[in-house]
């Protein structure tokens, strides 16, 4: 092989397939021990072994739910119609800033929930589950550039929207659906939820990090929507 | 192993880290790496069966993984990317391990033909034997040798070319 193929080889004894299913306690248990027996006695498989750990300790972001197609698969004004939960913006889980810093009012944040193939709109205080899939749909008299943060039970921020650094604009209209979901992960308790809407793109980690300080301060130009669902 | 939605989220947060590192070894990119790691498990929740008829969740994930950023490399090529402005800058603990020696690989892999690309990196950069290679790939161990001798003269051809 090439010199420089072969600089980048694996140079633990074992294969780091061998590894990972080890540290996913794949291999049989034989298997295991033989192999746990070699590491304990091998540097450089130990330092192999301590660094892949090491990076499965790295915190993930949200699995998303499948971005939609131009034309939805998941098609949420009929779902919404076909369960009766169309009939009236009135029912968007909607809490306006008392602040409004967006010029006008209307702006709006809609969520629903697909649970073991079920889709309904989700209520305020909602009671979700671990891996059920969530969608936001917004609400809104002009074009506007919209982020949807969360805060989970164990003080973990996370951009649920967009999957981009920057808030992302989306199309005046009423119960527009926004184009990716997310897959909720297993962290139970109550998660809030952040609405942003705003006339520029703004910058959404700073965001992210003071949401998980007990803020943010919200920015200028913006205005917010905030609720919760209780995952369990 | 029960495949709802629910597994599959947890599968992600377990074993998703396997997929994020070698994504970023293997493309040099993070925004790159993120978006294989979501598809990888995307492709998962359109069809859990893929998963369920696998012996192992983590051979599983290698294949998917190799699968969709060989795809990657090659749809870079194809659009010049890599050609025209580079390898995207590898992230330090990547560059670390040679980063200039892996944008050259991922400039040949992206020109070799699909299985030959699999085996060589499954052989080279995870150091698998080819034991562990033919079971990824569903060969025999004879024709991952013959894979890995063409990836040999591939390599050899572009390094006199080069």
């Amino acid at each position: 092989m090439t010199t420089s193929l072969a600089n980048q080889a694996w140079d633990a004894c074992s294969s780091a397939l061998q590894f990972d299913r080890y540290l996913a306690g794949e291999l049989e248990p034989p298997d295991a021990e033989r192999f746990h027996a070699h590491v304990d006695a091998c540097a450089r498989c130990t330092s192999a072994l301590n660094e892949l750990r090491s990076g499965a300790k790295e915190r993930l972001p949200p699995l998303r739910v499948v971005p939609f197609p131009p034309r939805s698969r998941f098609p949420i004004r009929a779902l919404a119609a076909v369960a009766g939960l169309a009939a009236a913006a009135s029912l968007l889980l909607v809490v306006r800033s008392p602040g409004t810093r967006l010029k006008g009012t209307g702006f709006a944040l809609g969520m629903y929930v697909e649970h073991r193939g079920e889709v309904r709109r989700a209520g305020r205080g909602e009671t979700v589950a671990p891996g059920d899939a969530v969608r936001f749909a917004v609400s809104a008299p002009v074009d506007v550039f919209v982020a949807v943060l969360s805060l989970d039970a164990n003080g973990h921020g996370s951009i649920y929207f967009p999957a981009g650094g920057r808030a992302e604009r989306v199309q005046a209209g009423n119960d527009v659906a926004l184009p990716l979901g997310t897959r909720l992960d297993a962290t139970a308790g109550e998660e809030r939820i952040l609405g942003l809407f705003c006339a520029s793109p703004v910058e959404l980690e700073p965001l992210r990090l003071q949401l998980e300080r007990g803020g943010p301060e919200i920015p200028d130009g913006c205005q917010v929507t905030r609720w919760s669902f209780v995952k369990r | 192993m029960s495949l709802d939605a629910g597994a599959i989220e947890r599968l992600y947060r377990s074993h998703g880290h396997i997929v994020l590192r070698r994504a970023r070894a293997l493309l040099g990119s993070e925004e790159d790496a993120q978006e294989a790691l979501q598809e990888v498990f995307a492709s998962l929740l359109r069809a859990p069966h893929s998963l369920r008829n696998a012996t192992s969740a983590v051979g599983w994930l290698y294949q998917s993984t190799t699968h969709f950023c060989l795809n990657q490399l090659r749809n870079r090529r194809t659009g010049a990317r890599l050609l025209q402005s580079g390898v995207a800058p590898a992230p330090a603990h990547v560059a670390g391990r040679g980063g200039e020696a892996l944008a050259e690989l991922r400039r040949v892999l992206s020109r070799l033909p699909a299985d030959v690309a699999a085996a060589t990196v499954y052989h080279h950069l995870d150091g698998m034997t080819h034991a562990e290679v033919a079971g990824l790939l569903g060969c025999s161990r004879r024709k991952v040798g013959y894979l890995l001798e063409r990836a040999q003269r591939s390599l050899a051809l572009l390094e006199q070319s080069a």
